[in-house]
């Protein structure tokens, strides 16, 4: 059960467009993945090759060490970009469809629709068809199109798009109750404050290449600048050119007795303390670590 | 539970998911309401074609007719006599034969209703309480009336009497003898022989021919466009990212086809049971024989006949990306149809030209149990066919397989066959 999904150097061509240039990372059991990047950077393409509707052109998956068989991508739970269901089929007769073209006995697929769709709150609604719902509800639907046959692995493309507040927490929360149930969850969103919050592992992907990626924190605060966040009165004597003394310090903003400075690679935190406290009383001297938009923003420029 | 669910899942040989697949297409259809309401209208038709005919033949028909004078009363007597006869040997002549007096008589029951000399005879008729009157005290001048016309069998029936009575009277005036008499009043007919004789059957087999093909014709068309249809509902809905990530292409579509093979041979027998049943309570037996006789090479023929056609109908939908597009991707396929039933219904009669579109696969699922039905070929012809069609289907599965891989994931534009077959190679 504790496998990790790895891509491997995976390229993909459309014609002469590269979508995926050896693009290579892991998404661990027990945590969510959050996969980020812009429009068109090859997050939907990745996807479809783990679940294998595309064929890598070179490159390799494997789930565990072992390379991907549709036995295997079977038991893989997928919420496609552009939804999709039977518009005209009732609900718990499609996801028993589902769950059987996933490998479950009749008998299981039918136990475990209606365990879902109670979960969900869609007892009631299960003889209906799924056009006469309403789009939330829908949504929740496809969720349950994603877990009927109980997946090894979740890979879901935009699974927040066009859902409530409330929904959005719904639908987060059982991403990480998923995902404490040691299944890797892999999602994209573009919505980053919440992969920022949501997700234990980050992967951003830029014109079909791997920018960053590892634990949220680590990509966070292992960004090329580190960033001093600094309140100093400045004595009355001091003369108004802080911090230009210290090697790689450069300041991001300057506002009153407010700094942020950036520095370079190798530059030393203390020397700017020193700096500061020869300039005037430090009242605030604090690392801060970027948002992930503002990485994102940095990786993608 | 979520153990014994996980010990099942992922685990699902290709017979299983086809059968899946298929119950899903089996499991629309019949609750589809356009699939009900032409099963039903269909039913309907043929139990009225098979049913219809069989009440009206089987119905003599009951004339009253009136009497004026002695010699009309001879007639009409001898008139209800003759159609009393040709009721007991109905069966030999069919009814519109006799109508137009090429054989026997026309069966009816007659009734006469004497008026007294001085009665308003004409009255009678045109208010309708007799269908015709016979007027008349001399054997040479009989007069009918009737209103706007008069019933054919009352026509036959009472110029048959006439006639009879009349070379009756005019041979005991030439003293012929009892022999002769009988000789000139019933002249035997010249017997008939068929040199090359065909099952007989009382409904013409080019009926059944014709019966034969305009079935198929429209199990094809209709269920050829409700595979493309199943198909690009998939496409446009696109759940057909979420099974194609769960089984291979070609079960799907080989679910698909078998779905509705199964529906459409199904509906084929179930109309044709009904009509079987409908001949049998009408009590024709030689129709029945005649079909059943058949029915096998055309089941045979059916099923190959749609197999073969079916998967190209998959890939018609398969290159639409929208319900709306189907009319222009599935021309082909309907000239495909559309075209060996007119072919096939041209070359009705037996012919040089019926022999070889009978081996063509196109117009052989409609041709060659007709020539079966016709009784003109021989044992391994149909064999042959069959095979030749058989083949063809393989042919035609493995294109449509391939066409189909290539164009199914292709949801956002209407494409073109060769760029499904480019497709496939990716």
């Amino acid at each position: 059960m504790d496998d990790v999904l790895e891509l491997r150097a995976v390229t993909r061509t459309f014609g002469q467009r590269t979508a995926l240039d050896a693009v290579s990372f892991a998404v661990r059991p027990g945590r969510t993945t959050g996969f980020v990047g812009a429009n068109g950077a090859g997050k939907t393409t990745a996807m479809r090759i783990v679940l294998g509707v595309l064929a890598a052109d070179s490159g390799e998956v494997t789930l565990g060490g072992d390379p991907l068989t549709l036995p295997v991508r079977r038991r893989f739970g997928y919420m496609p970009e552009e939804r999709g269901l039977y518009p005209k089929m009732a609900i718990a007769d499609q996801l028993v469809y589902l769950g059987r073209v996933h490998g479950l006995s009749r008998a299981d697929a039918r136990t475990r629709t209606a365990a879902l769709l109670e979960q969900l709150g869609l007892a009631d609604r299960s003889r209906d068809l799924l056009h006469t719902l309403s789009l939330g509800n829908q949504q929740r639907v496809q969720v349950a199109a994603a877990l009927v046959h109980d997946p090894v692995l979740l890979v879901l493309d935009e699974p927040f798009s066009g859902l409530d507040p409330l929904a959005i927490d719904a639908m987060g929360e059982l991403l990480r109750s998923r995902a404490a149930d040691g299944v890797p969850v892999l999602f994209s969103s573009h919505q980053l404050d919440l992969v920022e919050r949501l997700c234990d592992d980050v992967v951003i992907i830029d014109d079909g290449r791997v920018v960053a990626a590892g634990e949220a924190g680590a990509v966070r605060s292992g960004s090329a600048d580190r960033r001093i966040r600094l309140v100093v009165e400045p004595h009355a004597t001091s003369d108004a050119t802080f911090p230009t003394g210290v090697v790689g310090a450069s300041v991001l903003s300057h506002q009153g007795d407010g700094w942020v400075v950036a520095l370079a690679a190798g530059a030393d935190d203390q020397a700017l303390l020193a700096a500061a406290q020869a300039h005037g009383v430090v009242r605030e001297f604090s690392p801060v670590v970027p948002t992930l938009a503002e990485i994102f923003r940095e990786v993608v420029r | 539970m979520s153990g014994s669910v996980r010990s099942t899942a992922g685990e699902l040989t290709a017979w299983t998911a086809v059968r899946v697949v298929a119950g899903r297409e089996i499991a629309v259809k019949l609750r589809d309401r356009a699939f009900i309401g032409s099963t039903v209208f269909m039913l309907l038709l043929v139990t009225a074609a098979t049913v219809i005919p069989v009440l009206l033949s089987q119905q003599t028909p009951a004339l009253r007719i009136a009497v004026q004078g002695a010699a009309a009363a001879q007639v009409v007597d001898l008139a209800a006599a003759l159609g009393e006869q040709a009721k007991e040997s109905d069966s030999a002549v069919p009814p519109t034969l006799a109508l137009l007096g090429a054989g026997g008589l026309p069966a009816a029951d007659v009734t006469s209703v004497e008026v007294e000399p001085g009665g308003d005879v004409q009255r009678l008729v045109l208010d309708g309480d007799v269908v015709a009157a016979v007027v008349g005290d001399e054997l040479d001048g009989l007069r009918v009336l009737g209103a706007q016309g008069v019933p054919s069998e009352v026509d036959v029936l009472v110029r048959a009497a006439a006639t009879q009575l009349q070379i009756a009277h005019a041979a005991q005036d030439g003293a012929l003898t009892d022999a002769q008499v009988q000789a000139l009043t019933s002249p035997a007919p010249p017997a008939v022989e068929l040199l090359d004789a065909r099952p007989t059957g009382s409904v013409p087999p080019e009926l059944l021919v014709i019966v034969f093909a305009f079935l198929f014709y429209l199990s094809v068309l209709t269920f050829g466009m409700s595979i493309a249809q199943s198909v690009v509902e998939e496409k446009q809905s696109r759940v057909v990212e979420l099974l194609v990530a769960a089984l291979p292409v070609r079960w799907l579509l080989a679910g698909k086809v078998l779905g509705n093979t199964v529906m459409a041979v199904g509906q084929i027998v179930v109309i044709l049971g009904a009509g079987l049943l409908g001949a049998m309570v009408g009590g024709q037996g030689e129709v029945l024989r005649q079909v059943i006789g058949a029915s096998g090479w055309f089941v045979l023929f059916f099923v190959l006949g749609f197999v073969m056609l079916a998967c190209l109908w998959a890939v018609a939908g398969s290159l639409a990306s929208r319900v709306e597009d189907l009319q222009s991707t599935t021309v082909i396929m309907q000239v495909l149809v559309i075209v060996p039933f007119f072919a096939a219904v041209f070359a009705i009669d037996p012919g040089p030209t019926q022999r070889v579109l009978s081996y063509i696969p196109f117009t052989a699922p409609l041709l060659m149990p007709a020539r079966v039905v016709l009784g003109n070929a021989a044992a391994w012809e149909p064999v042959v066919a069959a095979l030749g069609v058989l083949v063809t289907a393989v042919l035609f599965v493995l294109l449509g397989a391939r066409l189909y891989e290539g164009s199914v994931l292709h949801t956002t534009s209407r494409l073109k066959a060769v760029q499904a077959w480019r497709g496939a190679t990716r």
